[in-house]
């Protein structure tokens, strides 16, 4: 009985997703809208949609860009902030054994927190997936899509906005509800803490330097708070 | 043109990461110590990334700004709802309506 016999289809995957894409389109808009706002060229800051293609990666590097940002700060927080791909792939690693180079590569280069957890939700045996691609494709492709035409619908009605909608504040908004989300459990919550205290107390450093002290510092006490470190 | 490098360099840092594990062809799993570690990124960049926005908005500590409470709320909403999109439509006018308080009860 259930899924196990009927394979998946591409339309299903989208299907899927299409939930999550609410949750998506503003989050697409804002960044536009932050973007055409910060001192950054806004070229590159529209072409990280596809290159990068990660939101909230993404708006820290126009954060920390922004004026005169140091790039390697930039750099290091958006690749902590996208570190957890890591885990999506070692656990689509296991369904892709028999999957061609390109599709590997084009399924890595759409993966993202809800591409993965459809997939994951829908095959939670990696051994049996009928329409897998498909399915994943479908879900990924619309994610990839809503993403370019919000944050482009964003970049352009970005210039139309007054300043005393106080739009930029949608940013921390954003990275409060995604915090909110990522909480689950109490190491978790005890990183949480860590890393924003730290932050807060490590404000005055230059170059932004008070977010990966945090980051790390946030890290550790999450580890010793379940054991692994003493 | 230091915004260029930055864009592509995480771009291609991030496609590694999503590769990674995928081009492997399933046969390496990800080490435990790494897996573990990977858990507590997300909370503490994304409070390290929050807290001092709304604690310390211009980048002195003031917790009596209209930032924390409206954040707040939108936490409350993003909490409940397990959406972004609500902490937005929510957090959003709190601000505008504490920013109008202030402005005319002061």
């Amino acid at each position: 009985m259930g899924d196990r016999a009927v394979a998946a289809t591409w339309q299903d995957g989208v299907r899927a997703v299409s939930p999550l894409i609410l949750g998506v389109a503003p989050f697409g808009i804002i960044f536009g809208v932050t973007a055409i706002a910060a001192d950054v060229p806004t070229i590159a800051a529209w072409a990280s949609s596809f290159i990068v293609f990660a939101g909230a990666s993404q708006i820290a590097i126009v954060e920390l860009m922004n004026g005169n940002g140091t790039p390697i700060v930039a750099f290091i927080t958006a690749v902590v902030i996208n570190a957890r791909h890591l885990m999506y792939s070692a656990d689509m690693g296991r369904y892709t054994t028999g999957t061609p180079l390109r599709k590997k590569i084009a399924m890595g280069y759409l993966m993202t927190d809800q591409a993965y957890l459809v997939t994951a939700h829908r095959f939670p045996d990696p051994r049996d997936t009928p329409g897998f691609i498909g399915f994943y494709f479908g879900g990924a492709l619309a994610l990839w899509t809503t993403w370019q035409v919000t944050t482009t619908t964003g970049m352009i009605l970005g210039a139309a906005i007054p300043e005393s909608w106080s739009l930029e504040f949608a940013i921390p908004l954003t990275f409060m509800a995604l915090l909110v989300l990522a909480v689950k459990d109490r190491p978790q919550l005890i990183a949480a803490a860590t890393g924003g205290l730290v932050a807060v107390a490590t404000i005055g450093l230059p170059y932004n330097l008070g977010l990966i002290c945090g980051a790390i510092a946030g890290v550790l006490a999450g580890l010793a708070a379940e054991g692994t470190i003493a | 043109m230091t915004m260029w490098l930055v864009v592509i360099a995480a771009g291609i840092a991030t496609f590694a990461m999503r590769f990674s594990f995928i081009g492997l062809f399933g046969k390496v799993g990800i080490p435990v110590p790494l897996e573990r570690a990977l858990r507590y990124v997300a909370p503490a960049v994304l409070a390290a990334i929050t807290l001092p926005a709304i604690l310390a908005p211009d980048a002195t500590f003031d917790p009596w700004n209209a930032f924390l409470p409206a954040a707040l709320v939108g936490a409350v909403a993003a909490w409940r709802t397990k959406s972004i999109g609500a902490a937005i439509i929510v957090g959003l006018p709190a601000l505008w309506l504490l920013q109008w308080l202030t402005a005319n009860l002061g």
